[in-house]
Order: structure tokens, then C-alpha cells, then sequence
């Protein structure tokens, strides 16, 4: 290689980091753009609601002119009745699309790569080993997962989430043995995992989760949750192994005894819907959608808790001191 | 709205830092523990984790005293109350006097243990375990001179008597039998020692010995073991345990 090729290869690979980083920022910029505007609605009969936006109030059924009494003495009826209609209706969240055809296609090869390649090996994996050493090896890598999990409760401000990790990594690696089990789960400890990642931390700090994307081999996400797939990959601790190959297989024995845990699941939602890929991009966006408001729910409702003010311990002796 | 259960943060807070705080130091053989399982009655798991502070008297031509830090990780499969299979995987330091000491190293346990009881509160049981070094234990104690420790091994066999409180909590103790040996291997002598160059096969000591300690119950199904080793010389320990 020629000197003047190998200065011009250095200065890409030092400039390749800055590449990275503006094309994420334009990544997200984008799911912002999105979640503010068109794309995600909750549509029944309750009127349209930004998904992952700051707030999670549903707006008033109707405008009421407040400068007449009347109307504003039946404000609060409204209300009621417009949290009553959405407490008894499934909410149906939808999401743009503009790379559907793209989408498409690689919803099909994902499609083969499950049926042709996946679940061959799962269902021989299966057969060869019982279930109860699969789980192990599940629990495994979810301890490994604790990292992410971790900064993400932390990045929501979920103390008690981060603490609750913190302890079930503790407990599962050392009582666990390397977190082959979760004690930590038991009834005695009651520490659950916490079902959450950055692009929900993300959509918990208000920014929507944009259009619909299906990556080969990671599948269905968002701008938003793609940060996710890049973040994993810095926490997760199997990205360090080396050399690649190893990486590679260990991340490949994860996938198939995942797979070899839920194998029927897809083929169930794939068999029962019209449009497969539409059932599956709906599915993944209720499912966010939920994950999302659940967290923020715990979020507010963490928050209210330390706004608390703290009664005083005893009445009569604080009425005393006034 | 459901209050948040500061008993188990504290919980969670102290076992964080026993993990932190065992981390920092060196990690095996390690405790005996009660003579009777702690798994459920129906069977079922137990893990622990475990550190003891070992000493030893080894000799060929002359006494060798050994410190060892251990530090294991322990998998127990039990049932009825009456036996229990263990494994452990440890890694221990080793010293010897002044002269020698080398950085830790992997160790595997195998071990098994009978329970009997003789009446509500009392009863009596047995145990056999083997410990082996996976590596060699290497430093060299001049620039020229290069003394290696490899091969070791140990074997315990005991009878311990046991006494459950009304709480939970055992109290034991007994006799044990104990045999170790490691080969030597000197570049060349050492006057301290008072080994000449070459290979040595060398064993413990004191071939028998007695051990007492206790185990509690405490909370969210952890229990604490500790207990106390005399063959010669004193080593001590302590475990904790979770049962499944």
C-alpha cells in the first residue's frame, strides 16, 4: 500500500468515530421528529396521543370554553368520563412506515433465516439438551446483561430499579453460581429483573420512537431502540470477547437457546394473522408503547413519593408549636 | 401506594458489599460446615460462598509452615436431612514463612456428607472431601533460584456431632482425619528451608485434628457458618449459604 493510501486510510479510521456519531444523532433526531408529529397515535375513540412524549395525560374528549361557568362546572364530569372510555378500550397504537417496502424484505429474510436456519438448530438443540440446563444458560446471559440494565435504570432516575439490579447480580453470580440461576427471583428475595433498555430510557426522557425499521437478524425496532442494539453492544460484556470467532459463537449459543426456549411462539403469531408482517410491526409497537409507559409510570411515581412532604410525628405537639 | 421494602435494599446492601469486600482478598478446601445438609427436605440446591484462613505444618527434612488465604464458590445438592453431595471451584494463595509465596490459584472440592439423627435436637454425621490444585504454585526466591510447588492435594475425613437450637441454628463439632502431600521442586537449596536441591514429596504433619463451628439461620433463607480447624495449627472460616 502506498504511503499517500495508508494517510488517507488513518485519517478515516480516525474520523470513523465522528461518522459514527453524527449518523446516530441523525438516527435519533429523526425518531424525535416522528414521535412529535405524525406518526404515533392512540386511536379509538380517545383523541390522539404523542407516544413517549414528556407527558402521559390524555387530553380533555372536548375543548370547554372556560369563560363560561357552566361548562367549566362539567369539565371534571368530562374528564372523567373521557379516563372511564379509555380504561375500558385497548389502546391501538400506531407508527409510520416510510421504508415498508425496505421493511418488507427484510421481514422475508429474517423470516427464512427463523425457519431455514434457527429453528433447524434450536429444535436439535432442544432435543439434546433438557430444559432445565437451557433456563441455566438463559439465566447466564441475562446476568450478563446487567450493565445495560443497570446504567438504564439509572439514566431514568429508578433508583430502587438500579438497586434492585445491583442486588440480583450480586446474589445471582455468587449464589447463583456465575448466574446459572436466579435466586434472586425466589419468593424470599423477590428482586425481579427489570425489563428495561436505553431506548425505553430514552422514550421515558420524552423522545418518540419514530418510524418503523426491521434490521436483518435483530429485527423488528425504531431509531429509538436501535440506540439499544449499539448500546448493548458497548455493556454487553460478550462484545470484549476475543478473538471475533469466539464472539461470534457465543452469541450465536445464546440466540439458538433463546430460540430453543419459545420455539411455536412466532410460528403461533405468524400462522394467526392476515398480514404477518403488519401483525408483527403492531405487536413490537404495543409492546414498546407499554414498556414505555410502564416505565414512566414508575418514573412519576417515584418522583411524586420524594416530593412527598413528611407528616409530622405527632400532631398535637407540631399544632403546639405553632 | 406500596411502600419499598428497606429490609430487603439492606439486605441486598449487605450482601453487595460480603461480595465487594471477599473480592479484595485472595480466594479450596475451606470449611467442613454441619454435619447435617441445609437443603429442603424434599431436596434441593444450596449455594455458597465461602473464605478461610488456612495454616499447616508440611515435612520432608525439615518443617515447612504454610498460610493460605481461600476464597470458594460452592454448589451442595441435598434431600431428606440426612446427606448432601457438594462441589466447590476456589482459587488460594500460598505462603511459606518468609521464604516463599506465589499469587492464587484454581482449586476443585469434591465432597459428600451422611447425616443420622439420634433424637429431636442431636444427631451425628460424616464427611469425606478432596480438594486439588489445578496449577502450580511458583516464585522465585533469588534471581537464580526457583522453587515450585505443584500436585497439591488433600483428603478430610470426619464424624462431627451436631446439636440444633429450637431457632434454626446448629452447633457442631468433632474429630477429623487429614492428609496432604505436594511435590517440591528446588533449582537449588535453600538454607532457610533446610532443603538441598532436587524433587521432595511433601505431606502434613499432624494426620488428625478437630473442628468446631456453628450455623445460623438468617434471613430471606442465607445462613452463616463459621468454624474453627485445629491439626497442628489453627485455620478458621466463614461461609454463607442460600438455599434454593
Amino acid at each position: 500500500m502506498s504511503v499517500k493510501w495508508r494517510n488517507i486510510f488513518s485519517q478515516f479510521c480516525k474520523m470513523k468515530s465522528y461518522f459514527v456519531g453524527i449518523l446516530l444523532l441523525i438516527f435519533v433526531m429523526s425518531g424525535c421528529a416522528y414521535g412529535e408529529g405524525t406518526s404515533l397515535v392512540v386511536s379509538n375513540d380517545s383523541p390522539p396521543v404523542l407516544l413517549a412524549s414528556a407527558s402521559d395525560k390524555v387530553p380533555a374528549k372536548a375543548a370547554v370554553d372556560t369563560a363560561n361557568p357552566l361548562d367549566e362546572e362539567y369539565t371534571e364530569d368530562e374528564a372523567f368520563d373521557a379516563y372511564a372510555d379509555n380504561a375500558t378500550k385497548e389502546e391501538r397504537v400506531e407508527i409510520a412506515d416510510p421504508l415498508e417496502s425496505v421493511n418488507r424484505v427484510t421481514h422475508e429474510f429474517n423470516d427464512k433465516l427463523y425457519f431455514w436456519a434457527v429453528k433447524p438448530v434450536a429444535q436439535g438443540y432442544k432435543a439434546v439438551v433438557p430444559e432445565p440446563a437451557r433456563i441455566s444458560v438463559k439465566n447466564f446471559f441475562s446476568n450478563l446483561g446487567f450493565p445495560a440494565r443497570f446504567i438504564s435504570c439509572l439514566l431514568q432516575a429508578d433508583l430502587s430499579g438500579a438497586i434492585t439490579e445491583a442486588g440480583r447480580f450480586t446474589i445471582n453470580t455468587i449464589w447463583g453460581i456465575g448466574g446459572l440461576l436466579d435466586p434472586s427471583a425466589g419468593k424470599e428475595l423477590n428482586l425481579q429483573e427489570q425489563d428495561t433498555d436505553l431506548g425505553q430510557t430514552l422514550g421515558v426522557w420524552g423522545v418518540g420512537q419514530g418510524f418503523y425499521i426491521v434490521w436483518p437478524i435483530f429485527g423488528p425496532s425504531t431509531p429509538r431502540d436501535s440506540v439499544s442494539i449499539a448500546g448493548n453492544y458497548f455493556l454487553d460484556p460478550v462484545s470484549y470477547v476475543n478473538p471475533w470467532s469466539a464472539r461470534l459463537g457465543v452469541n450465536v449459543f445464546d440466540k439458538v437457546n433463546s430460540a430453543s426456549l419459545r420455539i411455536g411462539d412466532y410460528e403461533a403469531l405468524k400462522d394467526a394473522a392476515v398480514d404477518p408482517y403488519i401483525a408483527f410491526r403492531d405487536a413490537y409497537v404495543q409492546y414498546r408503547y407499554k414498556r414505555v409507559k410502564a416505565r414512566k409510570a414508575k418514573r412519576s411515581s417515584a418522583v411524586e413519593s420524594a416530593e412527598e412532604p413528611s407528616a409530622p410525628a405527632d400532631p398535637e405537639l407540631s399544632e403546639k408549636g405553632k | 401506594m406500596k411502600k419499598p421494602t428497606y429490609q430487603k435494599y439492606f439486605l441486598v446492601f449487605v450482601l453487595t458489599s460480603i461480595f465487594f469486600v471477599v473480592s479484595q482478598t485472595a480466594m479450596a478446601a475451606g470449611l467442613f460446615g454441619p454435619p447435617q445438609s441445609v437443603s429442603r427436605e424434599a431436596g434441593g440446591l444450596n449455594t455458597a460462598i465461602g473464605y478461610r484462613y488456612h495454616e499447616d505444618t508440611y515435612q520432608d527434612a525439615a518443617d515447612i509452615k504454610i498460610r493460605q488465604n481461600e476464597i470458594y464458590s460452592q454448589a451442595s445438592y441435598g434431600a431428606n436431612n440426612i446427606w448432601e453431595v457438594y462441589g466447590r471451584l476456589g482459587i488460594a494463595d500460598l505462603k511459606i514463612e518468609d521464604v516463599f509465596k506465589d499469587n492464587e490459584k484454581f482449586s476443585g472440592t469434591l465432597g459428600a456428607k451422611a447425616f443420622y439423627p439420634i433424637s429431636g435436637a442431636w444427631g451425628v454425621g460424616a464427611f469425606v472431601q478432596g480438594t486439588y490444585y489445578f496449577s502450580d504454585f511458583i516464585d522465585k526466591v533469588s534471581r537464580r533460584r526457583e522453587v515450585r510447588i505443584d500436585n497439591l492435594w488433600d483428603a478430610n475425613f470426619g464424624v462431627g456431632l451436631q446439636g440444633t437450637f429450637p431457632c434454626g441454628a446448629k452447633l457442631y463439632a468433632g474429630p477429623y482425619l487429614y492428609y496432604s502431600e505436594a511435590r517440591m521442586s528446588l533449582s537449588s537449596g535453600i538454607r532457610d528451608l533446610g532443603y538441598e536441591a532436587g524433587d521432595f514429596t511433601v505431606a502434613n504433619k499432624f494426620f488428625a485434628g478437630g473442628f468446631a463451628g456453628f450455623d445460623i439461620p438468617l434471613a430471606k433463607g442465607f445462613r452463616l457458618n463459621i468454624e474453627g480447624q485445629y491439626a497442628g495449627r489453627f485455620s478458621a472460616g466463614a461461609a454463607i449459604s442460600y438455599t434454593y
